[in-house]
């Protein structure tokens, strides 16, 4: 990467155009007998980075490239800046993709990849240069343009096809899962350049991926999704501390479930011999519940007496140990301690579990 | 500060180590080249000693009774007269027909490649593997019953009688398509599975319509693929034989030098045609190795974009 | 703010009436399908008229099947035809006693080893079969002169022997060698054959035994699909066989029935090519099969 940072007048286009809305609505698709979308509406702001996260097979990639055109819905409609563009064909739409891997054409030098777009607009070859040129040193790659695709590593490949994504200035940037195929380190790096270039630039911009952590650290909002359809779609500190579905709270980060019991009062519920107050409202009163808890939040002593919870084993993560402990109904949960605070708690240590003073998410006992 | 590499070997116990794993790769080398001896020492007998004994039989003389000599007599007989017009018609016929079929090929394995029957990529497929490799006798004689002097189009539609002729180098010609497509349609459907669906779809990402796709991207990545085929379908063709003896004979009636190798081959030219023949052949393997020259590379080179 | 029981599953809208999903595009279709049909006419349109002759080619006699039920009594046709089933056996089996070690040894072994298998299985594509029928004619020819007082007559008269020549065995099994070692290489290109390997070693067979319980066992579409290539290219070798002056199958079919006006060895020949063609097809569409069920992930 470039040391020089690209400055202001390179990096932002100089007719500032006004960032673009994008709008599913109400769109289906079956493949077959299996359907990958059963119903998405969704509304992406103006500028905002909104990753699309879920499990194989909830549907984001149909949804994106239904917003690419390489996929027509069998109902609902697709809005870009208020305007219905599910008919047009993918080629004259308006959305740069970056696609997963292979999508550089093998025949062409880096800056002749970049500049593909600019030649099918019929560009002059000079101004098609100097701006295949420009998008390369945005992406930190300028002395490359003569590589071809064989000679670059996977993550300059990825850079390549952002910039080549760039080109024709789009409304919209669509990313489906460009840093699934490349190393760890190199996927860090360019999580953040993606990042850095998308506020600079202020480009509307659509994240499909499976990992958590991706969307977490990058995006404005994140769209959790599952066979389908939208669990939630919120930032990621709201989908982290208040998560809307079960499945939420156990696909973003990890959640223990302990078992409780709701009362007379709705509001409020018994867990672990202690009363907490329900975060949110309850439809039914009398039932047995799991209380939903993050590992951080699981305050351990060590005991004294015996029996009781007991940790039964120990995982080592660096700054932070997560314990495994087993509550006397016999069931298990997490509890995440700073690696200091672990240290006096060894596995076979007997330990008290409380939860801290604070509303709880519940859920019906599953 | 010197570092040390605990895992290289030092002093007395690491050069003996480092002798034992040279001797068990060497083994494991030399087990190799056993299990491939059998199949050198095949090739050098069966294939070895004709060719050697086709080159030197190119360079010798022949009359019974008398000792043979060194000669390129028979060489620059193969390059002159009737023997010289069919050596230029079976390169004419061969580039001709393989220019067409590598066309028509392609044509041919786009639809099939992109249509929705499974059935029919396995029909065409195996069909081809046959059509390309069993022999051109039983569409030798297909077409005599089709477009031969009594064939049932020729009687139908009057050729004849329009100046067709199946026995020429023109229908001949129309005859070795139907080997040379199936052909074609066997190497490219490869290259064409090969092409990726990325590509066409960020080729659409960036504005290009179907034939820019094609003739930006698609013709481009897959012309080394068809370089190639085209010069696989002139060797097989130049090389061609069964179908053309089937349909004319062998001997002069149509100038292919393939015929006449046979015909001097069979003796009933002068004693020394034989050796004659074996120039030719001799003529035949330069050109082959040529087509082989120009060949390789091509294959390499799509090997490499289309993997 | 809802506690994660009350949340409702998304609300589904009620489905607006579904547009055509399939965008049909109609042009690329057209040509398509023209290009088929085209295609099919060329191709299948000689076979129909070559069967039509066979049936209906005397008009005294009209339509008539007789051309194939005397395929059971005309002259020469069992004995070349067995002949040349005799020597696609031998062929197939030579080319896999050649093969079969080479490609295992090519796949396990150095890129240089791989370099010089490739070339000789390049070298009978670089000498067109006439040429090596000039070669072999005449160190025949040689041989006639030179051999009968050596003791090595008797076998040279052997290998030319009409009922098993020996030395059409070994032209064909050159000849095969370029395709069927591309097919037996491509099929081991499907297998992770060091991995398995290793796996079978770890678990106490030997090196031989491995080779044999693990990988042949998974080597058998390809030397199916390379043994049919090889019977199709014995059964239509004509080139070698005429000139040396043989009668296996195809050579009957252009010389062998010279009483006939053609009939018979027109059926002949097309139900030959139907014969491969079906079976080519058989084993064509079961190996995809059996490659997609091998792909499904469990569920």
């Amino acid at each position: 990467m470039s040391n020089a940072a690209p400055t202001v007048a390179t990096a932002v286009p100089s007719d500032t155009e006004k960032s673009a809305s994008v709008e599913f609505r109400g769109l289906r698709r079956s493949f077959g007998s299996a359907t990958a979308l059963a119903g998405l509406d969704l509304t992406v702001q103006p500028g905002e980075l909104l990753a699309l996260l879920g499990p194989s097979g909830c549907g984001k990639t149909t949804a994106l490239r239904m917003l690419a055109g390489f996929e027509t819905p069998d109902s609902g409609e697709v809005l870009l800046d208020g305007e219905d563009i599910t008919g047009v064909p993918a080629h004259r739409r308006d959305a740069g993709m970056v696609f997963q891997s292979y999508s550089l054409f093998p025949h062409l030098n880096a800056r002749d990849n970049v500049a593909f777009g600019l030649r099918m607009r019929r560009v002059g070859t000079a101004e098609r240069r100097a701006r295949a040129d420009e998008l390369l040193e945005l992406v930190g790659l300028p002395q490359y343009g003569d590589r071809y695709p064989h000679q670059l590593s996977g993550g300059q490949q990825q850079r390549i096809a952002l910039a080549r994504a760039l080109a024709l200035r789009p409304r919209v940037l669509l990313l489906d899962e460009p840093l699934s195929a490349l190393d760890a380190k190199v996927r860090m790096n360019l999580r953040e350049e993606i990042r850095r270039l998308q506020q600079e630039l202020q480009i509307t911009t659509l994240f499909v991926t499976h990992d958590q952590e991706e969307a977490l650290s990058m995006a404005d909002r994140v769209a959790v999704m599952r066979d389908g359809r939208l669990e939630q779609c919120a930032t990621p500190s709201e989908l982290y501390a208040r998560p809307a579905t079960a499945f939420v709270a156990e696909f973003v980060g990890t959640m223990n479930r302990i078992a409780g019991h709701v009362g007379s009062d709705p509001a409020v519920v018994e867990v672990l011999g202690q009363r907490l107050p329900v975060d949110g409202t309850l439809s039914a009163a009398d039932t047995d519940v799991d209380v939903l808890v993050r590992p951080e939040n699981v305050l351990l002593e060590i005991r004294t007496s015996g029996g009781g919870p007991v940790v039964t084993s120990t995982s080592f993560l660096g700054a932070v140990t997560r314990l495994t402990v087993q509550l006397q109904d016999g069931s298990t949960i997490k509890a995440d301690l700073s690696t200091h605070d672990a240290a006096g708690l060894p596995a076979g240590s007997s330990v008290t579990v409380r939860l801290p003073e604070r509303p709880v998410l519940v859920d019906t006992r599953s | 500060m010197s570092t040390i590499d605990p895992l290289a070997p030092t002093g007395a116990a690491g050069a003996d180590r480092s002798r034992r794993r040279l001797r068990s790769s060497l083994r494991k080398a030399a087990a190799g080249r056993v299990a491939v001896l059998p199949l050198l020492l095949f090739v050098a007998v069966a294939f070895g000693l004709p060719a050697v004994a086709m080159a030197y039989g190119s360079f010798t003389t022949y009359a019974p009774g008398q000792p043979s000599h060194y000669t390129t007599g028979n060489l620059s007989a193969s390059l002159s007269g009737g023997y010289l017009t069919a050596l230029l018609g079976s390169v004419k016929l061969s580039a001709i027909a393989a220019l067409i079929a590598t066309v028509l090929g392609l044509l041919l394995a786009q639809a099939v490649v992109t249509s929705r029957f499974e059935v029919l990529r396995h029909a065409v497929l195996s069909a081809s593997g046959v059509l390309a490799n069993f022999g051109g006798v039983p569409l030798a004689f297909a077409f005599i019953a089709t477009l031969g002097n009594n064939g049932l189009l020729t009687q139908h539609l009057h050729l004849t009688a329009a100046g067709w002729n199946l026995y020429d180098l023109t229908g001949l010609g129309l005859v070795y398509l139907y080997f040379l497509i199936p052909l074609m349609v066997l190497t490219v459907i490869p290259a064409l599975d090969g092409l990726r669906k990325q590509w066409r779809e960020a080729a659409q990402n960036n504005g290009a319509g179907l034939w820019q796709y094609w003739r930006y991207v698609a013709l481009p990545v897959l012309t080394p693929s068809l370089l190639g085929g085209f010069v696989l379908l002139f060797g097989s063709a130049f090389a061609a034989y069964a179908t053309a003896a089937a349909m004319v004979g062998a001997g002069g009636a149509v100038p292919l030098i393939t015929l006449q190798i046979a015909a001097s081959l069979n003796g009933n030219v002068d004693a020394n045609a034989t050796n004659v023949a074996l120039a030719m052949s001799l003529d035949m393997v330069v050109i082959s190795v040529l087509v082989m020259a120009v060949y390789l590379p091509l294959q390499r080179r799509s090997a490499r974009w289309l993997v | 703010m809802a506690s994660v029981s009350a949340l409702n599953s998304p609300t589904t809208a009620a489905p607006k009436a579904s547009r055509s999903s399939r965008r049909s595009g109609g042009r690329p279709r057209f040509g398509r399908t023209a290009v088929l049909v085209i295609a099919a006419l060329y191709f299948i349109g000689p076979l129909v008229c070559s069967f039509l002759f066979t049936v209906d080619s005397d008009p005294a006699k009209g339509f008539t099947f007789s051309a194939y039920s005397q395929i059971f009594s005309v002259a020469g046709l069992w004995p070349a035809l067995q002949l040349s089933l005799l020597l696609a056996a031998a062929t197939i089996l030579v080319v896999f006693l050649l093969l079969i070690p080479t490609v295992i040894a090519v796949r396990l072994g150095s890129p240089r080893l791989r370099s010089v298998v490739e070339f000789v299985c390049m070298l009978p594509l670089v000498v067109p079969s006439i040429a090596l029928t000039a070669g072999i004619n005449i160190l025949l020819r040689w041989g006639t002169e030179y051999l009968p007082p050596t003791p090595f007559w008797v076998t040279f008269v052997d290998m030319q022997n009409g009922s098993f020549p020996v030395i059409l065995l070994l032209a064909y099994v050159v000849m095969a060698l370029p395709l069927a070692f591309r097919t037996l290489d491509s099929g081991m290109r499907a297998i992770d054959v060091r991995t398995l390997l290793e796996a079978a070693q770890n678990n106490g067979a030997g090196r031989a035994r491995a080779i044999v319980t693990v990988i042949l066992p998974n080597l058998r579409g390809a030397m199916l699909n390379a043994g049919m290539l090889t019977l199709a290219l014995v059964l239509g070798e004509f080139t070698v066989s005429s000139i040396l002056g043989y009668t296996p199958f195809a050579v009957w079919i252009v010389n062998g029935n010279a009483a006939d006006d053609g009939t018979v060895t027109t059926a002949v020949s097309l139900i030959s090519l139907m014969l491969t063609w079906a079976a080519l097809l058989v084993m064509s569409v079961s190996g995809g099969r059996r490659k997609a069920a091998s792909n499904k992930p469990a569920t």
